[in-house]
């Protein structure tokens, strides 16, 4: 089922400090195409879980409308969206079984004790829980209880899927595991998927689509490769990827960017003003070293290991910045060496705004 | 073997001294009420009766209709605790889930009623029994006591503890407020429940001052009431008495004696939430 939100915008009742209303939401317009996975991500309070909310129907909105296919169901209550969601402590009935937990939302629909069984059963093999039936959601683990809560969600056929953080609960490596489950349960039962995270690799990592936020403002929706090799602006770009985007500080010139501290220029060519101060943001992969003459100066500092992966710390005037380098390469503390930036993966945003000039 | 210190032999010498003192006046009861009147005032006391007799059941059941006055004692107590019950359910839910205006203020008020004394309400509501013709039915036993704000409280309180992703998790689901009360929440607070029943019950199978003043016949006495009255039947026949009390005691103490561990557990729960 296709999801489309128009202008949705949800102010609350408390005040921040400086007496304004606090606005959630604020004018978000996206479309989620049918069977897609799609993460809502931000930093906290950015209102992602007060987008997922609204999609369930939970929160009321303030204004703008929410369609399900064309059906307009913004003033629908939960019970009548026909939705599933998983909250981020599960919520499983602490006093019903696995089975009757998955079983609860076919008997509110009164629907015929066998066939309601037999659906839960379905589910439950298709979530790896069909070993645990008859146990109490306090017998089993995170994880587990976890797969109970998807089941649950999925049994009625939701047209939306909704999972409210649904890996913060768990240990590093079993998030590992369940983000892939989610991700293969996601594509077996083809359901439209709505998930919130405040973790860029979590949604990079399983998502289709990517809505990321920040402070109720849509900052980017674009599919998931898009959202790295093409960020809006300065805050997508910082926000995305591992290691954090390299930021320098500098002026716009004729000739390309000159970074703070240095007269040496990094030729770069975009519409902007001349003397304009500006911040040129380099992906780590996207910045090459070499001890020819080809490049910018920069003084090395140090070394270290992500994994398989080394990274190599350098200055430039004032800047501090990180790439890969080889395994191999011979550290020496002070070395002057030149850099190059690739044209993939370095961008160009004004220092103020943090709009994106190239 | 397990080893026994002296410690834990003086804690049961002394449970066993408090357990007994505890549960003498019943025992002295049962044996006197098997006894005739002659042995009944001998001097040394029995122990046991020399001709265990029936008799004075038997007395008893002749003299007051203590079938009938069990028969009201019932219908009452169930009216009156299921009554309650459903009120408080229905009450507490309203208080803790659902939002609306003046909703905390009109809880606090209603708490605050707690401290009335039940003493000064009893004139109004015998006026308020009379007034609506209900003087002497079992009706007037019945209406004073079908809710309580102390129960609600309680209850309301345990409901706040339910995470609020319970309910939305399932109106999610496709319960509605009356779906997710009986689905989701009684059967939680089930401990909880069973506790408040009892009390209830119990307080209404013992109430007494509030059935002398509203019943006046027979028939619409209740065993408390009852027991009263035969203590003029009987006179100074003391055995006969002990028969009427243990008629009137032992269906309570069956009913702790089945549910005594919900009552020991509910109430130690809701102490600890204070």
């Amino acid at each position: 089922m296709k999801v489309t939100i128009k202008n949705l915008t949800k102010k609350f009742a408390s005040r921040d400090k400086n007496g304004e209303p606090v606005i959630a939401v604020n004018n978000l317009t996206a479309e989620f195409e049918s069977g897609k996975l799609i993460a809502l991500l931000g930093p906290s309070g950015c209102g992602k879980s007060t987008m997922l909310n609204m999609l369930s129907g939970i929160l009321p909105v303030t204004s703008g409308k929410i369609y399900f296919d064309d059906t307009d169901v913004t003033d629908l209550t939960p019970d009548k969206r026909e939705v599933g969601l998983v909250f981020q402590n599960y919520a499983l009935y602490p006093h019903m079984t696995v089975l009757q937990n998955i079983c609860f939302p076919l008997k509110i629909k009164k629907v015929p004790k066998d066939e309601r069984i037999a659906r839960a059963k379905k589910i439950a093999r298709m979530v790896h829980i069909d070993e645990y039936l008859n146990r109490l959601p306090k017998e089993l683990s995170g994880g587990q209880q976890q797969r109970v809560a998807i089941a649950r969600a999925l049994v009625k056929n939701p047209k939306l899927l909704l999972l409210d953080e649904p890996l913060s609960n768990l240990d590093a490596k079993l998030r590992l595991e369940m983000r892939e489950e989610i991700r293969r349960i996601q594509r077996e039962s083809g359901v439209t998927t709505v998930f919130v995270t405040h973790d860029q690799e979590e949604a990079t990592s399983i998502s289709d689509y990517i809505v990321l936020m920040k402070l109720g403002v849509m900052q980017q929706f674009s599919a998931t490769r898009d959202i790295y090799n093409n960020p809006a602006n300065l805050f997508v770009a910082d926000f995305i990827g591992n290691p954090t985007i390299n930021q320098l500080h500098g002026e716009y010139t004729s000739s390309g960017f000159k970074p703070d501290g240095t007269d040496e220029i990094i030729p770069i060519k975009a519409d902007v003003a001349e003397g304009t101060r500006t911040i040129l943001a380099a992906r780590a992969e996207s910045v090459t070293f070499n001890k020819g003459e080809n490049g910018i100066s920069a003084k090395v500092n140090d070394m270290y290991s992500s994994g398989k992966d080394w990274l190599l710390n350098i200055d430039i005037g004032n800047n501090n910045l990180r790439g890969y380098c080889d395994a191999d390469y011979e550290l020496i503390p002070e070395e002057i060496i030149k850099v190059q930036f690739k044209d993939k993966g370095v961008f160009l945003f004004d220092e103020k705004s943090g709009e994106r000039y190239c | 073997m397990k080893k026994i210190s002296a410690g834990r032999i003086i804690t049961y010498v002394l449970l066993a001294i408090g357990g007994f003192i505890m549960v003498f006046p019943f025992i002295w009861m049962l044996i006197s009420s098997l006894k005739t009147w002659a042995e009944c005032g001998s001097m040394p006391p029995t122990w046991w009766p020399h001709n265990p007799t029936l008799e004075n059941y038997i007395y008893a059941f002749k003299t007051a209709p203590f079938l009938k006055y069990f028969r009201n004692s019932v219908i009452v107590t169930i009216v009156c605790t299921a009554a309650t019950m459903f009120n408080t359910i229905l009450c507490a839910f309203t208080f803790s889930r659902l939002k609306f205006p003046g909703r905390d203020i009109i809880f606090s008020l209603m708490v605050s009623l707690m401290m009335i004394p039940y003493e000064m309400l009893i004139i109004t509501n015998y006026t308020t029994i009379v007034k609506m013709g209900l003087y002497d039915t079992l009706v007037a036993l019945i209406i004073p006591f079908t809710s309580s704000i102390f129960y609600t409280y309680i209850l309301r309180n345990f409901f706040l503890s339910i995470p609020d992703s319970l309910y939305y998790s399932a109106r999610v689901d496709g319960a509605s407020d009356w779906q997710y009360l009986w689905e989701v929440m009684v059967p939680i607070a089930k401990p909880s429940l069973v506790t408040i029943g009892l009390l209830d019950a119990l307080a209404c199978w013992n109430s007494f001052m509030w059935s002398i003043l509203v019943v006046g016949s027979v028939d619409n006495r209740t065993l408390p009431f009852g027991l009263f009255a035969f203590t003029d039947q009987a006179g100074v026949r003391f055995e006969r008495l002990m028969a009427g009390s243990s008629i009137v005691v032992i269906p309570v103490i069956i009913l702790f004696l089945f549910c005594r561990k919900q009552i020991v557990t509910g109430v130690s729960k809701g102490g600890m939430k204070g």
